[in-house]
């Protein structure tokens, strides 16, 4: 305790390299000691506790995070790399905990014979369970089990470099041990349906688990060939299919046994077949191995596809539960996929006739029977399938999945025929049904359009005219083998075949779910989020859209008709925005400058004209009214936030001409927060899009508009106190109004960045405009508004104190100028921000107080009065004498240095406030020095304190200018000096 | 969930004008609604469906804006829900009566003098107290559906 990180590290390797190998010779010593009278007595005897007791010491030490030899496994795990995965870092993922001790535990582990030892006490064990004082889960059965699975998951420099042969030997042995655990599943199965424990079960999966973490397919396959006739993917999909049987049969909603054993075996075929570097998945998966994921897989699809119909008509109202399952139905159907794609050639072929078989099934039920099972099944069947053709792109654009890039060959004039498009076509041929009235009544439930919409997404993103470029290059580069499956795929749905089409359809979909499923918020939230807003992301895309009559509609009935206004207000703004952003696809600047107006003027035309109605004050608060309002700037938003450098001049003059209108909408909906905090992050999307682009005329109009908004807010909020009965709608209020300021303060950034990015073409202090006096201005006036609770708001606390310190270290001359309460108020923030948990917050803090100190400490080298009264002690009212702002903050610096709990990365960002400020206050620094170094009662301590404070300022040639070697000196100094004296400073 | 027609009778019995039909699906947090008859603000909004594949409904949970009563509704979410006319006026505070009035300053330069003071003892005391340090105060009034009580206050600070 309070000594440094460093020596803990010491102890900790001195602990791993002398004692950590003796300790668990001795327990394993102690266990085997009392093996035999175990083994020999037939009830429970006191040596079963002794021996429980070792084998769980010995877990622990296994448990341990060995370190000493990391970096040498590395170059170890290469030559042995033949049977050993080498992406250690990817398994982490997994949460499997990786065994590696080194070499010096060879002979302790594997020499001795332990292993043999371990799992003969086990197997001696077994047939005692059904005697007294022994049972399946009894500690000391619990504890072998835990620490064979342990054993398991040994990996590194323990085995031999001989091609992992030692390593192969170990797993077999382990694996020989516990086949009788879990073989034959059926059995076993059985027998933990009527009442057996099913512990055994499970630790026999997580032993699989665990060597499949640390070998490669092949390896792990060929395990099992030597005591049995099928190989050990074979038996695991033989388990897992066992697995699911009983899953599905008993279908009850809380985890049974068979669900975890699920989760832990689908972790291991991702551990198995997780492609890792360039290697293709074929290459590592047997062809006996393919055979049984391609069973398996079949197997799941139908055991997928009958719980779906068998939870049809569950309406389960829990939807906390439902979400949390969605997120672990994601996780299990990658899974899923990477067993699929390990067989694609099979998988997909029989996707495609399950999937036309539904089909058939709903055309000939239609309008006969419920349908309510197969559109389940088919919501399902979508899913399994999206995650198996099209990987999910992570803000990237996803590639076609190698199994599929590679596994089949086809040649390009039978493009048709490419198993992957026969279905993708027919599941983008089912989809167009929906645009026919009649059929969408009947079939089309907003659940199946859900999936559709997900699906077309997903699709899209990875097969629609994607990359185009490269697959001409391909095809110019001749006939790669490799790439010919990519090829036919990618230039059948690309720009020059069937792609433009299938477009079209997409956004005729998208069209009808928007307008024909009124209140399908999830459906319309998916249409606008994903498909359309990934669409418009690729500008070739975005040529084609435009050029779609469908997308005309959407347009027209987005920029004119009342439909769309039903649709919820976040999602009309991402309409506005994928809108606006589909402009880039316009031949040129000139006509997409038009596109937005005709998109937009309406929008605004309309603001216009309900501001300057003369009874607008009147109406305004009628909740028609209100909707369109928040409707119209919900748009204005979204297309604030599109701005292109291309549309930039077009949405200038869009929310130039409704600049007045706001300040008007501001005074009215003045109660209203909902709306007032539309318009300003309206304005804050508006500027910080604009802003860099500004001509100096343009930017002087902007912050005019801009200060008078932030005048006017405050006037409307500055002591307002809300009255209401109800704590929660108190709580909203005080919600709203954190943030509104949050709002204000990126506002605020956005006008500072001005100054550091411009790519206007004249500067803007030609037409006289100062960002900083307008941002200290506008700081002003938002300062009174943050108080401590609200400082209490991370994010808020976060955009503030960066804000601040930007803006100290910019401009401290105008810091100097503001009246003095607005300074004590922000000196009282500043104050906050140091004692504040967060290390960014505080290191911004300190930065504010450099930039404070050093500007002080300069001019008044220089002869000016810096910042002048503010760093005098000033006499307050009460005639008490107050410091001056920088003694004050030495004062809180050094106490915060010296005696209080702060993370080390602040120390550098300390040491660089503290310098300027100990030049400052030289007087006071050595006070302080004084008064600390007589506390000390202890002669010893109290000379290391004083030659501690004298090195801080003189050691390393510290002068006293504030140049970046200075800095970096006091920095070392600083160092150093809490080194030597914070462990006795704290302590005593 | 019953499909049968939406039918507007709670806007008889809440005086003409109060309310106003608007669909489910467009009712957002903070927004309005009325439920039970009484004005609330909605406070949290969830949609679920009717079945797995049958349409959406919006789950609401309304704080009456008047008594601060929680209240909670499902509706279809394509069907309409009323939603009240809530107007915030400003005035400035003239004096307050011993019987519990207020006399108000209406923007015409009349008064008003039929409003209630809250009867909660913290929300009367803040309006008791400022008003008592003589400070210059505006309160506003807010009124739903033939209710009025007053929502704020704000300090406009000495002249």
């Amino acid at each position: 305790m309070g000594l440094p990180r460093e020596f803990h590290e010491q102890c900790r390797r001195l602990l791993e390299r002398d004692f950590l190998k003796t300790f668990y010779q001795w327990t394993s010593e102690a266990a085997s000691s009392v093996t035999n009278r175990i083994i020999e007595s037939d009830s429970f005897v006191p040596e079963v506790k002794v021996c429980t007791a070792a084998l769980d010491l010995m877990l622990q030490i296994l448990n341990w995070d060995f370190r000493s030899n990391t970096s040498d496994t590395k170059v170890n795990v290469n030559v042995f790399s033949s049977g050993v995965r080498q992406d250690v870092d990817s398994l982490k993922r997994y949460e499997c905990h990786l065994v590696q001790p080194g070499s010096d535990w060879r002979d302790v582990l594997i020499l001795s014979g332990h292993i043999g030892w371990l799992l003969s006490l086990y197997a001696a064990l077994r047939p005692k369970f059904s005697c007294e004082g022994y049972w399946l889960d009894c500690p000391i059965a619990v504890s072998a089990r835990k620490l064979i699975v342990q054993f398991s998951s040994l990996t590194g420099t323990v085995f031999l470099s001989d091609d992992g042969k030692m390593h192969e030997r170990h797993l077999l042995q382990l694996l020989s041990g516990i086949l009788e655990w879990v073989d034959p599943p059926d059995v076993v199965s059985k027998a933990i349906e009527n009442g057996k424990s099913e512990s055994e079960m499970l630790d026999g999966c997580r032993t699989f688990l665990a060597i499949a973490n640390v070998t490669t397919p092949y390896v792990f396959d060929g395990l099992l060939k030597s005591i049995r006739p099928i190989g050990t993917l074979t038996f695991l999909s033989i388990l897992m299919s066992e697995v699911i049987k009983v899953l599905i049969t008993s279908n009850t909603e809380e985890e049974t046994w068979s669900w975890e054993a699920r989760d832990i075996l689908l972790d291991t075929w991702t551990a198995l077949l997780m492609p890792i570097n360039t290697i293709t998945v074929n290459t590592l998966l047997p062809p006996e191995g393919i055979k049984a994921a391609a069973n398996l897989f079949g197997f799941i699809v139908e055991c997928e596809l009958r719980m779906a119909s068998a939870s049809a008509f569950n309406d389960e109202g829990d939807s906390d539960y439902l979400r949390a399952s969605v997120s672990a139905m994601d996780e299990r159907l990658s899974s899923y996929a990477l067993i699929a794609r390990a067989s694609i050639d099979v998988t997909i072929p029989l996707l495609t006739s399950v999937f036309s078989e539904r089909v058939t099934r709903l055309n000939q039920g239609r309008g006969i029977i419920d349908l309510t099972e197969t559109l389940e099944e088919l919501y399902s069947l979508l899913l399994i399938i999206g995650h198996v053709i099209a990987d999910e792109g992570e803000g990237e654009m996803p590639l076609v999945p190698n199994a599929i890039q590679t596994q089949f060959v086809v040649n390009s004039v039978e493009a048709d025929k490419h198993p992957v498009i026969l279905l993708s076509s027919s599941i983008i041929k089912f989809a167009e049904q929906c645009l026919n009235p009649e059929m969408r009544a009947s079939v089309f439930s907003p659940r199946l359009m859900e999936s559709i919409v997900w699906f077309l997404a997903r699709w899209s993103s990875t097969y629609l005219m994607s990359s185009d470029g490269i697959v001409e290059k391909i095809l110019d580069s001749g006939h790669h083998y490799e790439y010919s499956s990519k090829k036919a795929l990618l230039s059948f749905f690309g720009e020059h075949n069937q792609g433009r089409i299938v477009l079209d359809i997409i956004v005729r979909i998208s069209l009808i779910t928007l307008t024909s499923y009124p209140g399908e918020k999830d459906l319309q939230g998916l249409t606008c989020y994903m498909l359309l807003h990934s669409l418009v992301q690729q500008k070739h895309i975005c040529v084609h859209l435009v050029a779609l009559n469908s997308w005309h509609d959407l347009a027209t009935a987005f920029s004119i008709e009342k439909t769309l206004f039903l649709l919820d207000t976040a999602h009309q703004r991402s309409l506005a925005q994928t809108l606006v952003r589909s402009a880039s696809g316009v031949r040129n600047s000139e006509e997409s400058s038009q596109y937005v107006r005709n998109l937009m003027g309406h929008i605004a035309t309309y603001i216009v004209e309900m501001s300057s109605k003369s009874d607008f004050k009147n109406i305004a608060q009628q909740p028609d009214i209100l909707l369109s309002v928040s409707c119209m700037l919900e748009r204005l938003r979204g297309a604030a936030s599109a701005s292109e450098p291309r549309t930039q001049k077009a949405i200038y003059e869009l929310g130039f001409s409704v600049m007045n209108p706001i300040l008007v909408l501001l005074e009215v909906y003045k109660h209203e927060s909902a709306v007032v905090y539309l318009l300003l992050k309206f304005v804050v999307d508006w500027v910080d899009g604009q802003i860099t682009y500004l001509e100096a005329q343009e930017t002087t109009a902007v912050v005019d508009f801009c200060m008078r908004l932030l005048q006017l807010y405050s006037s409307h909020n500055i002591g307002k106190i809300s009255l209401s009965l109800s704590s929660s709608l108190l709580s909203e209020a005080q919600t709203d109004k954190y943030k509104d300021l949050r709002a204000l303060l990126q506002l605020l950034s956005s006008l500072c960045s001005k100054d550091m990015i411009d790519f206007s073409s004249d500067s803007i202090e030609t037409q006289g405009t100062n960002i900083s006096q307008v941002v200290y201005f506008g700081l002003h006036i938002v300062t009174p508004l943050i108080s401590m609770d609200l400082l209490k708001y991370p994010k808020l606390c976060h955009d503030y104190f960066s804000l601040l310190s930007h803006l100290l270290e910019v401009y401290p001359e105008t810091f100097a100028q503001l009246n003095s309460e607005a300074f004590t108020h922000i000196l009282g923030t500043l104050d906050f921000g140091l004692h504040h948990q967060d290390v960014d917050v505080v290191s911004k803090c300190l930065r504010s107080l450099q930039a404070l100190a050093s500007y002080h400490y300069k001019e008044t080298g220089n002869g000016n009065i810096g910042l002048g009264a503010h760093a005098m002690g000033l006499k307050d009212s009460s005639g008490e004498v107050q410091e001056g702002l920088l003694s004050r903050f030495l004062r809180s610096l050094l106490q915060l240095l010296f005696f209080e709990d702060y993370s080390s990365d602040l120390i550098s960002v300390a040491a660089d406030a503290l310098l300027p400020l100990i030049l400052c206050e030289q007087s006071l620094y050595q006070r302080l020095g004084n008064e600390l170094i007589e506390r000390q009662t202890n002669p010893n301590l109290k000379s290391r304190l004083a030659n501690a404070l004298h090195s801080l300022t003189s050691a390393n040639q510290l002068s006293s200018s504030l140049d970046r070697i200075n800095y970096q000196r006091f920095r070392k100094n600083l160092n150093s000096f809490l080194v030597e004296v914070r462990g006795f400073l704290k302590t005593v | 969930m019953s499909d049968e027609e939406h039918h507007f009778e709670s806007k008889a019995d809440a005086g003409a004008s109060k309310t106003y039909p608007q669909q489910a699906g467009t009712i957002r947090k903070n927004g309005h609604i009325v439920i039970k008859n009484r004005p609330c603000k909605v406070v949290e909004v969830s949609t679920s469906k009717t079945g797995k594949h049958g349409h959406a409904k919006c789950h609401f949970v309304g704080i009456d804006i008047f008594t601060g009563k929680k209240l909670e509704d499902i509706v279809p979410s394509s069907h309409n829900c009323d939603v009240p006319h809530v107007n915030r006026t400003d005035y400035q505070l003239i004096d307050i009566s011993e019987d519990g009035f207020v006399s108000l300053l209406t923007e015409s330069g009349g008064t008003k003098d039929d409003l209630k003071l809250p009867s909660d003892e913290s929300l009367l005391s803040q309006i008791k107290d400022g008003f008592g340090e003589g400070k210059d105060l505006i309160v506003s009034v807010m009124s739903a559906m033939g209710e009025e009580q007053i929502c704020g206050l704000k300090d406009i600070g000495p002249k």
